[in-house]
């Protein structure tokens, strides 16, 4: 409070704050002036260029003819039911974190106003904007009763179920996707197949990354080989090259136990995608562990904590919240991975806008496309970046 | 609960923490030995051999440069080619993904506000947005949207641009001395270290300043200048021309073919890692103490010499770890070239797959090459890691 009262209210013009500001910050010498002008020269073009593409010359039927396609591929319209459970839940959970740890300020708000506004009124029709409508009420909601909770004694107890929470949305969409006769996965698509495949990564690919991490520092020789093996082999090679040695060569090296050796496309890839991951969080994690001090185990030991309560207790937690930026990464960077599984003919985000390009009376229309595909993959891995450093600031991770 | 009396003695056993350490070992070992195992009786099942490699390919491969590969020859005259077409590719985007991520991230710390801005927002766009779409993009959205050969545009009737490729000028053999000549430019690279060499020991000797840059530069282009005039001119530049005869053949004769599939790749892994490097770039520079750059300036560099002599110099020492990573990712993202058609080895090799099966092999024998590749990379950039702490410290 009291630092940003004592500074200084520049009450001059307008126009000479402006002016002043740009001789510092635009026009301070003659090279930093040059320098100026050719950038704006550059930034003028790119800007014009942009805006005439995105409000003029595009033609963006093909985008608004294939929403449903690009959202969700072919999954049967009958089934669509099971999906919208468990978006419920991540909107409502999601929404009660955010209002637990953080807070909208004014450009937030204005952003998730914007996102969702775009998202209603252009992806959602009919009754499926009702339920949209009816998840982002309760969603709302769940904001304001957590920002309720927040500093009464009901805090911390809100915190873990909202924790618990979030993790239990992954296994809900699958139970959702499998109760009854369920929904093979062939028939997923689109950008949610993208949004499961990082899903799945993670909650599959995080746990044993943690694993790999704590076997490779063990202090048992052949436990630390077995891990070592095991990470160095994975990123020996590329991600697409794995995802073909999952369509091509898995199915002859899976056991023929519970239906595995004819296990799915899908199924393969997330199982690869997981495994992959996992190496690269448990590279990120060792060096987690490595930068908790060695006083912390002894301490640990000397408190009679045996070697398993020691890692899980005390050495972990204090490693993982050392390494957060550095996972939020690897998974911004499995997010943009699962677009991967393109290469094996399925039929993701990239595939569907692919697909939609075979259309007849969509041919040509490859920028229009394309660019919203990026800007779909962009939108969420701008957005997880940008939340993950909230969060650092707002919980104080990532420093020691 | 009861309290139990004296432990059996197999508990005993079992508490003695070397014992138990042995147990779990043992049994870990066991359960790996055991999958080992069963992944070599799999393996057994399928042909392990390489000899498929040496039947005709049966397949042609797209002409990149310095390749024409036709399909009467073998598989690994095909795979080779591929790992040809990588390593052309890989060198090419790291040299230029380093240029373009020094000079974005030297932006990003820039004083210029639109500068500053503009360099964040490159990086911010670029890294957020998968590389695939990136390639795919360049691919479907740009280089083959370009006008058919016929109508293709160009610039000063020099530069092509169609939707079969990018053609520049290039250099094209004439004389019969040109070997000679570039042996001669090999010595006269020696012979220009030598004189620079020569010159900074002077420098060191005297106190006076010396230019062994500007003396070793000089050597080199006046030899290069002389040796070409003496061997009769071997090269010249040879422009490309649209060569069109009869309706269907229409293409471009002369200079250098960039295909659209190279170009797609080229261009969408060099911004691509580009932007992660401008990143690596600023946080090492920022690392720096900030009274490196206030010394400098009071010693009267200039901006450009404060940065070229004391910043970089001392950042690059910072970010040649993080470097050597951005290398390997750059390396491994080149097998995405698969999805436009680039013959480079992982698409070569799944044409190989795709038509004579042995996925086995083939994928071990991708992995292995690969592996070469980053082993190669990741010695280089020690070896350079090396260098650099010991000429600073």
């Amino acid at each position: 409070m009291s630092a940003a009262a004592v500074r200084p209210v520049d009450t001059r013009p307008l126009i000479v704050r402006a002016r002043r500001w740009a001789r510092a910050n635009l026009f301070s010498t003659r090279a930093n002036t040059v320098l100026t002008l050719v950038t704006l020269l550059i930034v003028g073009w790119a800007v014009f260029a942009l805006l005439r593409f995105v409000l003029v010359s595009a033609d963006w039927t093909v985008i608004e003819v294939n929403r449903r396609l690009l959202a969700i591929g072919r999954f049967p319209r009958d089934e669509e039911w099971r999906l919208w459970p468990p978006l419920w839940a991540l909107m409502i959970v999601g929404a009660f974190a955010f209002g637990l740890w953080l807070q909208v300020d004014r450009r937030g708000g204005v952003l998730i106003a914007a996102v969702l506004l775009f998202l209603y009124g252009y992806l959602f029709e009919g009754e499926n904007a009702l339920l949209l409508a009816g998840g982002m009420a309760l969603a709302v909601g769940a904001y304001v009763a957590a920002r309720r909770v927040r500093g009464t004694p009901y805090q911390s107890r809100a915190r873990v179920a909202a924790v618990v929470g979030l993790v239990l949305v992954l296994p809900l969409a699958v139970v959702m996707l499998q109760v009854g006769d369920g929904v093979r996965t062939s028939a997923w698509g689109g950008f949610f197949l993208n949004l499961m495949l990082a899903a799945l990564g993670i909650g599959l690919g995080f746990p044993l990354g943690v694993v790999l991490a704590v076997g490779r520092a063990s202090s048992l020789p052949v436990v630390r080989w077995i891990a070592t093996a095991y990470i160095e082999f994975v990123r020996a090679a590329p991600l697409v090259a794995w995802l073909f040695m999952a369509r091509f060569v898995m199915p002859d090296f899976l056991p023929p136990v519970g239906g595995l050796d004819d296990t799915d496309i899908i199924s393969r890839a997330i199982l690869v995608l997981a495994g992959f991951t996992a190496a690269y969080v448990a590279e990120i994690v060792r060096s987690g562990l490595q930068s908790v001090a060695r006083g912390q185990h002894e301490a640990a030991e000397a408190l009679g904590f045996n070697a398993f309560q020691s890692t899980s207790l005390i050495v972990l937690p204090q490693a993982l919240r050392a390494v957060i930026p550095a996972l939020v990464g690897q998974f911004i960077s499995l997010w943009k991975d699962t677009t991967l599984v393109f290469a094996l003919g399925l039929t993701e985000f990239l595939g569907a806008g692919e697909a939609t390009l075979a259309q007849r009376s969509f041919i040509g229309r490859e920028q229009e496309v394309f660019a919203f595909v990026a800007f779909g993959f962009w939108a969420v891995a701008f957005g997880m970046s940008r939340l993950s450093q909230r969060i650092e600031r707002g919980v104080g991770v990532g420093i020691r | 609960m009861s309290t139990q009396p004296v432990a059996p003695r197999r508990r005993r056993f079992l508490r003695s923490q070397r014992n138990r350490r042995l147990a779990i070992q043992a049994a870990l070992a066991a359960a790996a030995l055991l999958f080992l195992l069963y992944m070599v009786s799999r393996a057994l099942t399928v042909d392990l051999g390489l000899g498929f490699l040496r039947a005709p390919a049966g397949f042609a491969l797209s002409n990149e440069w310095m390749t024409n590969h036709r399909s009467t020859e073998s598989r690994l005259d095909a795979y080779l080619i591929g790992v040809w077409n990588t390593i052309r590719l890989v060198v090419l985007a790291i040299i230029c993904a380093t240029v373009l991520g020094v000079i974005a991230g030297v932006a990003r710390l820039s004083n210029n506000w639109l500068v500053n801005r503009l360099g964040l927002v490159y990086v911010e766009t670029i890294r957020n947005t998968p590389v695939l779409v990136q390639i795919i993009f360049w691919w479907l959205a740009v280089f083959l949207t370009m006008p058919p050969i016929a109508t293709g545009r160009a610039m000063f009737e020099t530069v092509w641009f169609s939707n079969r490729g990018i053609a520049v000028p290039w250099a094209a053999q004439r004389g019969d001395l040109a070997v000679v000549w570039v042996a001669l430019l090999l010595a006269s690279v020696v012979a220009a270290v030598w004189v620079r060499r020569r010159r900074v020991r002077l420098e060191d000797a005297t106190g006076q300043i010396a230019h062994p840059n500007r003396w070793g530069a000089l050597t080199f282009l006046g030899l290069a200048a002389v040796t070409f005039l003496a061997t009769g001119m071997p090269y010249g530049i040879e422009v490309p021309e649209v060569l069109i005869s009869g309706a269907n053949i229409q293409r471009y004769q002369g200079g250098l073919t960039l295909t659209p599939q190279f170009a797609a790749v080229f261009v969408a892994l060099t911004t691509y890692t580009g932007a992660f490097i401008a990143e690596i770039v600023r946080g090492s520079i920022q690392a720096l103490p900030r009274g490196q750059g206030e010394a400098a300036e009071a010693l009267g560099f200039t901006g450009y010499q404060r940065m070229t002599l004391i910043i970089l110099p001392q950042a690059l020492r910072i970010m040649i770890p993080a470097l050597t990573n951005q290398y390997l990712n750059l390396t491994k993202n080149s097998s995405l070239a698969i999805v436009v058609g680039y013959s480079e080895l992982f698409f070569v090799s799944s044409i190989i797959v795709n038509n004579a099966g042995h996925a086995v092999p083939m994928f071990a024998l991708v992995i292995v090459t690969y592996q070469a590749m980053s082993l190669l990379i990741s010695v280089g950039m020690n070896a350079l890691n090396d260098r650099v702490r010991l000429a600073t410290r």
